[in-house]
């Protein structure tokens, strides 16, 4: 087994890491957001080793929000700070840059990931999703209109990568039960402490009933 | 001026005026400015908790690639005091080339013997921390009530325990840092940055730099989070100021997060040992605590000793308290929601339920046989104020926590329960200050299009001070908060007092209130000269102004916006300063007593399980009831009451500041081994807010968080029937108070 395929088979950090806290890490492996699996575009080159590129700059195409948009960048440069420092889309915010919390997830392909984990020059020929994709002709989604109508968010700073983890679970599961949507938010932190408020988003968007 | 009397959108639910654009991503904060020709900046730090500073190398780092300026913050002979101490920042044309330079620095230390835990510290025989003082103890309380020696004599019962918490990070997720950027000449500064204080941060800067007033501007339009450690400048932003003018182009400097945890706040550690006593119905006569914790290299006291024991205070007859600050090699203590309150309340609520066990008493029936009594000068005095209430307050606030938790039923005593998951029940009660004052400048600018602006200095942290803004002044002018277009976070605006202890909506709120009803003045005194009748004739009503002068003709709000045959008409509104109100009783009892006021309740009820088997403690569903005075935003109300429990969880399960004792590092500066909780981890909340209009507004940013711990602290102990000293309550600790009461040789 090549290393290309092991990195393929084995769980990704968001879904190792989905738990923050003590109580859920025993259901962290199990969660129903997944990643794309990190340097799937490193083909192995004659003789086993990864084809190189840089240490120089280079020219590369980033399909954001269903726009191209080209910089010029180092390799080692993650997808996050190419969006953010390179491409001024800065929907998806730099907190922990550790795949810890959740703040720059952005959809790929329509799975989620954290931005801050994968090279930019891996994002190559992808479709890119951030949060401002959620607001066209005026109008912002379900997702983040639920957040508002719920007071979901304080600071606001989490936010964005809570909206895009929701949006990638009820459009992988339109009927996700708000269990399901919840699980799907565990590889997010916010330390304002909105999670009261985004249940009750949750539950509004699955159209179902909140009780006591 | 009173608050209206019928309020149409004050103390109703308001969505946020700004949510959409934050939740979509579209919002931007100071982090997400990108200026032209942008450089960023990075400071290189100490590795060593105590070291001095032997030399300096930068050569290497200035040939780079990229490299485009340097600023020593610290010279070679300079000691540094922690890890995480501020050595010099450098600037480039990329943060990748930033790193790249900041690797080749190279720096000569001699280390100095450190101390980063209190225990050690307690004990030191040299001074490490800097400053004054044999060693790294400040004496910096002892307080004894009169023939305290006998106080516990006759006492029912007495209870002795250890208490305390770990030192704390903020952890904002926005970290602090700023882009600063100078005009062409040199002259002008401005500031994009992640503040607290907008003014004070653009005066920080300007003292700096020397410059004459309103050369240093700062613009904060949306703030990731602060909770009380992002006040001033700071050095990165004097380093991020001065590398932008010797670059002559703007630079970026944000904290990383190893950063953020290392310089940018921990609330200070509170350990003691407290001791207790009561009459057998319950009532407490004597208490007496000694503790210590650290503020890092900060010599402050850690607790807030004049208030301790907390709440009940007032109640207790034999009061002695002692308290050393055992200074360490960690970053100075910063302000952190509710300074010094969450280590009273920890230092005394969970005493009184030790003692209730040991008196057999229900812990609530206690509670409220030693609530601090209304001060009966000051309810006849003026029956809003705090002293003169506070007794009456906790007692319709149990009251109603009492019935929402089902207290009476669910409440166990301490230890029962069968099965390895044992379900316990806890309380705690808190109390904060709040209160506003000026100055406040607010502006109100009704346009002839019919679109209304509203403009203060202030910031929105996250506390939806927009929203308020936006609400109040739809309230006065007969509009929806939407219709207001508000613009804050600007110091050109003017002076404001900074958001720090629950102060920005009562320090705002009647401003924006005089503001509004200064501008609907003016506006109807306009439009009545133009409608040729009295403006005493003209009434606003919800999107319409009646004109009684004409058979109350109804015109449309932008008709009679378009009426006024001027651009527009403008109100301002401010306090009266502090001499207006010492000369005038009748203003400071309007402004500090009506239109706002200090001191609030606040009861906490939290839920856990434990599982005794692994020590896990989850928290299943928590009460909290919570009075404000006149509530602005109930939304925004319920929002920040269920963050700080939220909180509150955090630092009773979960974080603390980990330091290795050889290397005198941080462990855990980051958020994978520092523990902040998911939305799996958090208890069903249930948020009652216990509106008081007639005592006018105030604050609400801290209260919430300060009784959330010694509430879990206290259920735990009442599931398990065995005290947990010291938050946070892990898996270990709580194995280890399980195992400990336990004969070691059964």
């Amino acid at each position: 087994m090549n290393e290309h395929e092991n990195i393929d088979v084995a769980p990704s950090r968001r879904e190792f890491l989905q738990g923050t806290g003590v109580a859920v890490t025993a259901t962290a492996l199990s969660g129903l957001a997944s990643a794309e699996a990190p340097a799937a575009e490193l083909q192995p080159a004659a003789g086993g080793a990864p084809a190189g590129v840089g240490p120089t700059a280079i020219k590369i195409t980033l399909n954001v929000n269903g726009r191209d948009m080209q910089t010029t960048i180092e390799p080692r440069v993650t997808l996050l700070d190419a969006l953010r420092n390179y491409l001024d889309v800065t929907g998806c915010k730099r907190v922990c840059d550790r795949g810890t919390c959740g703040a720059c997830t952005v959809m790929i392909n329509g799975k989620v990931v954290y931005a801050c984990t994968m090279l930019a020059i891996e994002a190559q020929g992808k479709a890119i999703r951030t949060a401002e994709s959620l607001f066209t002709n005026g109008q912002a989604d379900a997702v983040p209109t639920a957040f508002v109508r719920a007071d979901a968010q304080q600071c606001g700073f989490c936010t964005p990568g809570f909206v895009v983890a929701m949006k990638a679970v009820l459009e992988g599961n339109p009927q996700a039960t708000p269990a399901q949507v919840e699980k799907g938010l565990q590889g997010n932190i916010c330390r304002c402490g909105t999670y009261e408020q985004m249940r009750d988003a949750i539950y509004a968007l699955c159209n179902v009933r909140r009780g006591n | 001026m009173p608050w209206p009397a019928n309020r149409r959108l004050i103390g109703t639910r308001v969505q946020r005026v700004d949510g959409v654009d934050k939740a979509t991503g579209r919002a931007k904060y100071s982090y997400d400015i990108n200026r032209p020709r942008m450089l960023h900046a990075k400071i290189l730090r100490s590795p060593y908790a105590h070291a001095t500073i032997k030399s300096i190398d930068t050569a290497a780092a200035e040939k780079v690639n990229g490299f485009r300026a340097l600023y020593l913050i610290k010279k070679a002979g300079a000691t540094v005091f922690f890890a995480g101490d501020e050595i010099l920042a450098i600037a480039a044309d990329t943060e990748e080339h930033c790193a790249d330079c900041l690797r080749e620095v190279r720096i000569e230390y001699a280390e100095l013997p450190h101390s980063v835990k209190e225990a050690d510290s307690l004990r030191s025989t040299t001074n490490t921390a800097g400053g004054a003082g044999a060693n790294n103890v400040v004496a910096a309380g002892d307080y004894s009530t009169a023939n305290f020696a006998n106080a516990f004599d006759g006492a029912a019962a007495t209870h002795e325990g250890e208490y305390g918490a770990a030192v704390i990070s903020h952890q904002c997720l926005e970290s602090h840092g700023l882009v600063a950027e100078w005009d062409d000449k040199q002259q002008n500064l401005t500031v994009w940055a992640s503040t607290q204080a907008v003014p004070a941060t653009a005066g920080g800067l300007q003292q700096h730099f020397k410059l004459p007033a309103g050369r240093v501007k700062c613009i904060t339009n949306y703030m990731g989070g602060g909770f009380g450690s992002k006040f001033g400048a700071d050095i990165q932003g004097i380093a991020c100021a001065e590398l932008a003018r010797t670059a002559r182009a703007a630079v970026k400097l944000m904290l990383d997060r190893s950063e953020e945890v290392t310089v940018g706040g921990i609330r200070p550690s509170a350990y003691g040992t407290v001791k207790v006593g009561g009459t057998k119905e319950g009532r407490v006569t004597a208490y007496e605590v000694d503790c210590y914790g650290t503020g890092g290299v900060a010599r402050g006291p850690t607790v807030n000793f004049g208030v301790l024991p907390y709440v009940y205070g007032p109640a207790i007859t034999n009061i002695k308290r002692r308290h050393r600050v055992t200074r360490t090699n960690i970053q100075t203590a910063r302000a952190m929601r509710a300074p010094g309150h969450p280590q009273n309340c920890i230092l005394t609520e969970q005493a009184l339920d030790d003692l209730a066990a040991r008196l057999n008493v229900n812990p609530m029936a206690m509670r409220l046989l030693n609530l601090p009594p209304n001060v009966e000068a000051d309810a006849m005095a003026n029956p809003r104020t705090y002293l003169g209430m506070r007794a009456t307050i906790y007692r319709a606030e149990i009251e109603i926590i009492r019935k929402l938790c089902n207290w009476d039923q669910a409440w166990h005593p301490p230890g029962r329960g069968e099965g390895p998951i044992k379900t316990g029940m806890g309380m705690a009660l808190h109390t904060w200050g709040g209160g506003g004052n000026g100055p406040n400048p607010t502006r109100v600018t009704i346009n002839a299009n019919g679109s209304v602006t509203a403009q203060s200095a202030s910031q929105d942290l996250g506390t939806a001070q927009r929203t308020v803004m936006a609400i109040i002044v739809a309230e006065i002018l007969g509009l929806q908060p939407s219709d207001i277009t508000i613009v804050l976070g600007d110091s050109s605006f003017g002076p404001s007092t900074g958001s720090g202890g629950s102060t920005t909506c009562p320090g705002t709120s009647p401003a924006i209130l005089k503001a509004a009803e200064t501008a609907r003045d003016a506006f109807l005194t306009a439009l009545a000269g133009r409608l040729n009748v009295q403006a005493n004739q003209l009434v606003i009503e919800p999107g319409v102004v009646i004109n009684r002068g004409n058979n109350n003709q109804r015109i449309p709000w932008a008709n009679a916006c378009g009426m006024l045959g001027v651009p527009n008409v403008q109100g301002n509104g401010d306090w009266p300063t502090q001499q207006q109100r010492a000369q005038n009783a009748e203003l400071r009892t309007e402004w500090q007593t009506r239109l706002s006021n200090q001191g609030v309740g606040g009861v906490q009820i939290a839920e856990v399980k434990v599982d005794t088997e692994t020590g896990v403690v989850k928290c299943t569903r928590f009460w909290a009831v919570q009075d404000c005075g006149m509530i602005i935003n109930k939304l925004a109300c319920e929002s920040q009451v269920a963050g700080g429990v939220i909180m509150g969880i955090n630092y009773a399960l979960y974080e603390e500041c980990i330091f290795d004792r050889q290397t005198g590092r941080q462990v855990n500066p980051d958020m994978e081994f520092y523990k902040l909780g998911g939305i799996a981890d958090m208890p069903r909340i249930y948020v009652h807010m216990h509106d008081m209009p007639e005592r006018g507004v105030i604050g609400i940013g801290e209260p919430p968080t300060i009784s959330t711990c010694a509430a879990v602290g206290n259920a735990i102990f009442n599931a398990i029937g065995v005290r947990v000293p010291h938050a946070p309550f892990t898996p270990e600790r709580v194995l280890a108070a399980l195992h400990a009461r336990r004969p070691a040789n059964p």
